[in-house]
């Protein structure tokens, strides 16, 4: 296993010049793009003095590389800094806030694209060339050409104006937020006992997931479908059927582990992106989630706050992307002796 | 065998026992179930910036305040009539620059903390120390603030302006409690001392107010009132059809409204004349718009009734003074002077300026595409429309996100642009001296410099009785449409859209929605 722990180790070590480029790209742009934040923050009564009062107080009137290396310092301690608008709360106070929504939708809409895009992908493999297999394919190109925001709006009215079945917004209707735990609605539901609570955060859940769901699927239902028409021509696959294993079993036991290595490294990729935060759909839906915090606080120029949450994002993408790796060379020990 | 007699008595006995008991019962259960329902939901595409009354200066935010909190004086609701809030009286003395307040005893705010005397000052001293953006409403106007005793405080103003009052009654002279707000820094905290109290806020997701019950005056019919944030129109119109809330308030699309006006068997539309206004800003101290015939021609060029037919469905009406429709002294000066959509007029002029059909006058108009509703890029086309059919002007359209936006105005780079406005308080006052005194148009991007307008503006802040300042206010708005650094465009219209059954919606020209005294029967 020691070729595991270096392989490790060396994808760690990678990791840490790409965050810094990231950071150091989005530090530069933010300042250089029309907009002072300070304006934006006090407004255009102010008067001058109190401009540059906070403009002090809030470290914007030293020198590019002296805010950037002091930005750099900070990060080092852990500290993400303060927003710079309404209260200027810790950035990672704010995150933390956020992103258990995030995290939750992300959760729920990836099992959803998983087993869709298994189930049909497979459907389609073993079906190749007929009529069930062209029209998955279809499915695989218009579920990833789908507009989100349209697509979650249909489902809100089918759903929610004309069936009143289920809720389009929110995460839970009001009063019924479960205590605060994890932030993560449904667990912390479960972990209290709180079945109303559970219920509403379920009902919640429903058309977001769908709809990012259905959206990343389609990715998935062609890997698994190009994996799995290649693997099912193998010979150990024909073997199989020819000693009698029923169909199930070789195509779900024997094949599938085979294609899902592949599959493997896109999921983890979408995870990743999900995490980021969906923003079409955190907006139709109005989630509060990491997509609408950032999207908010880049049209108020809030430096700190949209530095935070990129680093932020880029740290969970490059742990995904690492957990995806090693479990990718804990899989197949030829990747980490390369 | 039959029951004897007495058993039957009995019987008969037991039986009437029992209808009286269920009969009793069901009139006890209807005395004492509620009479209104205990909650009601209102979605908005507004969003509370920052709930620190030093800080806060936006419309929203000032909305909510009003809710949990409340000044020495009060609007009554429906008018313009300022009524005792948490002072019961006041005086004011002959020279008009002292006012005494006697305030209510015995009050509290949600946090405990006392109300008194001293809670008043130390609340003004803070707006003078953190000069917030909305501290000037205070700083221009009082010069210091004197405890008298535990309940009574003298306000000493710079000038005796008539219109006091109405400064009272907005936010920044909200008393606050100094055990929730720190002296020497800005904050978001939620004690007040108002009709209701927070019990929860997640920013721009929700916010959730209870009755407060140690409130002084009426108390509230609806127990807990939600406010959820939702991003655009669209979700907002979604959230009521599917009766997640049951009230729709700022801001749905102007088709929204009239679907909703369709369909009265379920909603309720509720409207009244807005105080806010939409106007063009003329950058006056640069070119091309130093050249005064170059602002009336523009004037006498924009198509107001378009604007308000085509893109707001008229739920919008044209204004031709920045004095709105419905407030004492507003005169029609622009139409009087310019007509309306006058392109003879307008081509006059340009030529008048040297500018041809051949020599075009070629400027940028600016908007800003979001903060206004998504219909400002349609507001902006058509004024090009109006302006190009002159054949003498070309124009280019540009635009600019909010926070930019901003900074162009106050830095002068955008010669012509539209904006917005929404009294700080109700007075003709507000909606002349921002953007015509010289001292303080140029954080509009006016740089308009007159010293006529100056005196008249500055004579008509402390002229002693309303008719006197209406005059002054005439004049003021002559001046304005001859001189045109700012040309009135339309006058929004207040909405509200609630489910039918929802009552108390009272809406007027002070544009608060007053949560206490929304109801719905149970």
């Amino acid at each position: 296993m020691s070729s595991l722990r270096v392989y490790i180790a060396s994808r760690l070590l990678t990791a840490i010049p790409m965050v810094l480029i990231l950071l150091t790209v989005v530090f530069v742009v933010l300042r250089i793009l029309p907009g002072d934040p300070v304006v934006a923050i006090v407004g255009g009564h102010a008067p001058p003095e109190v401009i540059e009062t906070l403009r002090r107080r809030l470290g914007l009137d030293k020198p590019l590389h002296l805010q950037y290396l002091d930005y750099l310092w900070k990060l080092m301690r852990g500290d993400l800094g303060k927003s710079l608008i309404w209260g200027q709360r810790p950035v990672i106070d704010e995150l933390m806030e956020r992103f258990p929504a995030t995290l939750e939708l992300s959760i729920f809409s990836f099992i959803i694209a998983v087993l869709i895009g298994i189930f049909t992908g497979v459907k389609s493999a073993r079906n190749f060339g007929k009529p069930i297999d062209h029209a998955i394919r279809v499915y695989g190109i218009v579920t990833y050409a789908l507009f989100i925001p349209w697509f979650g709006m249909m489902l809100q009215f089918i759903f929610g104006v004309y069936l009143r079945w289920l809720p389009i917004s929110g995460r839970a209707d009001p009063f019924m937020e479960p205590e605060r735990i994890t932030g993560l609605y449904v667990l912390d539901s479960i972990l209290t006992l709180d079945f109303p609570a559970l219920i509403s955060a379920l009902r919640h859940l429903v058309l977001p997931s769908i709809t990012l769901g259905i959206y990343i699927s389609g990715i998935f239902t062609r890997i698994v479908r190009s994996h799995m028409i290649e693997v099912l021509r193998m010979d150990y696959i024909r073997a199989a059927r020819a000693r009698g294993i029923p169909e199930g079993r070789v195509v779900y036991r024997h094949a599938l582990k085979n294609a899902f290595v592949p599959l493997l490294t896109m999921m983890g990729l979408q995870f990743a992106l999900l995490l980021a935060g969906a923003v079409l759909t955190e907006t139709t839906f109005s989630w509060p989630g990491m997509g609408t915090y950032l999207l908010e606080r880049i049209l108020y120029r809030d430096f700190p706050a949209v530095q935070g949450a990129i680093v932020f994002i880029a740290i969970i993408i490059i742990l995904i992307n690492l957990l995806v790796d090693i479990t990718y060379a804990y899989l197949d020990p030829r990747i980490r002796l390369r | 065998m039959s029951p004897s007699p007495v058993k039957k008595a009995y019987i008969a006995i037991a039986i009437a026992i029992l209808v009286i008991a269920v009969i009793g019962g069901y009139y006890a259960y209807i005395a004492t179930r509620p009479k209104y329902r205990e909650m009601l939901v209102i979605g908005t595409t507004d969003r509370i910036t920052t709930l620190d009354p030093a800080k806060a200066y936006d419309f929203y935010t000032w909305e909510v305040f009003q809710n949990i909190g409340e000044g020495l004086l009060k609007y009554e609701p429906g008018t313009l009539k300022i009524v005792p809030g948490l002072a019961e009286r006041y005086e004011v003395s002959e020279d008009g620059k002292v006012y005494t307040f006697y305030l209510r005893k015995g009050l509290k705010f949600t946090d405990g903390t006392p109300f008194n005397a001293t809670v008043v000052k130390w609340s003004i001293d803070r707006q003078f120390h953190l000069r917030g953006d909305p501290s000037w409403l205070v700083t221009e106007f009082v010069d210091h603030v004197e405890v008298v005793d535990e309940y009574t405080v003298k306000f000493y103003l710079r000038k005796p302006v008539s219109y006091f009052p109405a400064l009272v009654a907005t936010v920044p002279y909200f008393p606050i409690s100094p055990k929730a707000w720190p002296w020497d820094e800005f904050k978001d905290a939620t004690v007040g001392i108002g009709p209701y109290k927070i019990i929860r806020w997640e920013r721009d997701v929700e916010l959730r107010l209870e009755a407060n019950p140690d409130y002084y005056g009426p108390k509230p019919k609806t127990k807990y009132i939600v406010v959820r944030f939702y991003k655009d129109a669209p979700a907002l119109r979604l959230a009521l059809e599917t009766g997640e809330i049951d009230i729709a308030w700022r801001t749905l699309m102007p088709t929204d409204y009239v679907d909703f006006k369709k369909m009265s068997e379920k909603y309720t539309v509720v409207e009244a004349p807005g105080p806010y206004i939409r106007y063009l800003v003329l950058r006056c101290n640069q070119p091309p718009f130093n050249d005064v015939r170059l602002r009336r021609a523009i004037a006498a060029a924009v198509d107001r009734w378009r604007i308000c037919s085509d893109v707001f469905l008229n739920t919008t009406e044209p204004l031709y003074s920045m004095i709105p429709k419905g407030m004492w002294s507003h005169k029609d000066v622009f139409l009087d002077k310019y007509g309306e959509h006058n392109i003879t007029l307008a081509r006059k002029l340009l030529t008048e300026a040297g500018y041809s059909e051949t020599n075009k006058l070629k400027i940028e108009l600016w908007y800003t595409p979001a903060h206004y509703g998504p219909t400002e890029a349609d507001v902006a086309a058509l004024i090009k429309d109006a302006l190009e059919e002159t054949g003498m002007i070309e124009v280019t359209l540009r635009s600019a996100e909010w926070s930019t936006y901003v900074d162009y105005i106050t830095k002068g780079v955008m010669p012509i642009f539209l904006l917005g406005w929404y009294p700080d308080y109700v007075d003709p006052d507000d909606y002349t001296t921002p953007f015509l005194h010289s001292k303080y148009c140029w954080a509009l991007g006016v740089f308009y410099n007159n010293s006529r307008m100056d005196s008249l503006l500055e004579q008509a802040m402390v002229a002693p009785t309303t008719e006197k300042r209406a005059a002054l206010y005439e004049e003021v708005q002559e001046l304005m449409a001859d001189e045109a650094p700012v040309i009135p465009l339309f006058q929004g219209r207040l909405i509200v859209v609630a489910k039918k059954g929802v009552e108390g919606i009272v809406l007027d020209a002070t544009m608060i929605f007053r949560y206490y005294l929304l109801y719905a029967v149970a």
